[in-house]
């Protein structure tokens, strides 16, 4: 396949991406949460199949628990309500800051849940609720960005059944995508997604650098 | 005819509990307005300013007659409650003169007392303090540069108690002051009140039966502060008050809620408050008091 039409391709399998910017210095009230949520809820409602909502919180100064609760933990708790629906959601949030962390984690372990993050210098982490092992799979598919689990499993010491497990684990919680029997990080999704849909991004047969390897 | 309550001299939550005790043989008497007596006041805290208002409605709901109050004579008080705006709120629970309300022109306050209707005052409240909070917590009370935002938020939660579980309004205050006796530094409190239905009635409909007879405002008030129950299903919910709860403690601060007949209390080392307090004169609602110490210079 050239270059041209593998970028086709992939174009097409990115899933469609939602960005929600909190513009709101104060993230604060339950009310607040809900309007909130309600508006990424309607980006979701827009969007077939596949969706990734990227929540932005670089402008959040403050945040509070019900708040927290309110945006981030009940939209994940939706994202994974029904694993076998045909309209799959992800949820990534974007430009956490450590003042964010407390209340978000807070929220998000009080329901046994997690989200995939980055921090504002763009450096991947998982929010909440989830156990060391499903964690380390995380973090290295999060490094890889996109990779097969056979290849996973290698680079993890593991059989590939229990790291097939650990990464079923991570897809049901929507922490991570599946292609086939690929896995990819919502932050590489994200990033392709950015570069494909960028038009400046986009020359002749130029190939987004995010998707070699 | 009136009923006069003496307020006592230093009116803070000690000094509540007096007020709170006095009421009901006050309010007794048929057809008879209640004059709070607030003359002899000489050192009125956030918690007892506030508390203040509170016995002003109470008053008026158990009377049916609007409580009247007596200014006090002490300029320096009388200029506090002046510069915390003391006297507007009073003239929706007081039967004051018009000219009572004063302005207070430039305050120092971290707080002025400000009415909780809706998630609006709250946002109003957490985006007024977040400047001279920032002042005040880490160059008076030295506090580290998270504080500011970890205030923020704790301020935030307690206010949306009144809004999500008391069923009414209610009022915030925060200032701070040299809490010489006891400490011997400064210390910032911030008092949250409002009449509505308390830890008990909140809860009730979810954990009284569970708890049977020994159902109680203690036990309201145990079961959301010490294990984070809530009056929803909703396992998000109640998070509020045990981050409110940790907070407090890592500031080494003091917490006391006082709900119904009960007062339940985060008491540090400096403090000799007891935990918790049970058949106390009964007051509607939810009454909080958070006391953060200044830390020394160089940290704790």
């Amino acid at each position: 396949m050239s270059d041209s039409a593998a970028w086709s391709a992939r174009r097409a399998e990115v899933p469609a991406i939602a960005v929600a910017s909190l513009y709101r210095e104060y993230l604060v009230t339950r009310q607040t949460g809900r309007a909130v949520r309600d508006g990424i809820e309607r980006l979701f409602a827009d969007r077939c199949g596949e969706a990734l909502a990227i929540i932005d919180f670089r402008d959040v100064a403050v945040i509070d628990f019900s708040c927290a609760d309110e945006v981030v933990a009940k939209l994940v708790m939706a994202s994974g309500a029904d694993p076998d629906a045909s309209d799959t959601r992800f949820v990534l949030v974007r430009g956490v800051r450590d003042h964010h962390l407390d209340p978000v984690e807070g929220a998000l372990r009080r329901r046994g849940l997690a989200v995939a993050a980055e921090r504002a210098n763009g450096e991947p982490m998982l929010l909440g609720d989830v156990d060391p092992d499903a964690g380390e799979a995380w973090r290295m598919l999060c490094a890889c960005g996109r990779i097969r689990l056979h290849e996973l499993a290698r680079r993890m010491s593991l059989e590939p059944g229990p790291c097939d497990q650990l990464l079923s684990d991570l897809y049901r919680r929507r922490l991570v995508r599946r292609c086939g029997d690929e896995f990819e990080s919502l932050s590489f999704i994200a990033s392709a997604a950015d570069d494909l849909h960028a038009p400046a991004e986009l020359r002749g047969d130029d190939r987004p650098a995010s998707l070699d390897g | 005819m009136s009923r006069v309550i003496d307020v006592p001299e230093v009116l803070d939550h000690r000094g509540f509990e007096e007020l709170v005790a006095a009421l009901p043989i006050a309010a007794e008497a048929a057809g008879a307005r209640i004059l709070f007596n607030a003359k002899h006041v000489r050192w009125v805290s956030p918690y007892g300013l506030i508390g203040l208002l509170a016995l002003g409605r109470v008053a008026r709901d158990r009377t049916g007659l609007s409580a009247r109050i007596e200014a006090p004579d002490n300029r320096e008080v009388r200029t506090y409650l002046d510069r915390m705006d003391f006297w507007q709120s009073a003239h929706e629970v007081f039967d004051l003169e018009p000219e009572t309300t004063r302005s207070h022109g430039a305050s120092d306050a971290l707080l002025e007392i400000t009415p909780i209707r809706s998630h609006h005052d709250v946002h109003a409240v957490v985006e007024r303090v977040r400047e001279r909070s920032a002042t005040i917590l880490e160059n008076r009370l030295h506090y580290p540069k998270p504080s500011v935002i970890q205030f923020s938020v704790m301020l935030s939660e307690v206010c949306q108690n009144i809004i999500e579980h008391a069923e009414t309004d209610g009022w915030v205050c925060a200032q701070t002051y040299n809490y010489r006796e006891r400490l011997g530094r400064e210390v910032l409190m911030l008092a949250v009140m409002d009449l509505g239905i308390g830890f008990e009635g909140s809860l009730a409909s979810e954990h009284a039966r569970r708890f049977g007879e020994s159902w109680s405002a203690a036990t309201a008030l145990e079961a959301a502060l010490l294990f984070g129950e809530s009056r929803f299903r909703d396992p998000g919910r109640g998070q509020g008050l045990q981050a409110i709860r940790r907070q407090v403690a890592k500031w080494d601060g003091m917490l006391a809620i006082r709900s119904g007949d009960a007062q339940i209390a985060l008491v540090p080392d400096w403090d000799d408050y007891p935990p918790m307090q049970r058949s106390l004169p009964t007051f509607p609602g939810a009454q909080i008091l958070i006391v953060m110490p200044a830390r020394s210079a160089g940290g704790r």
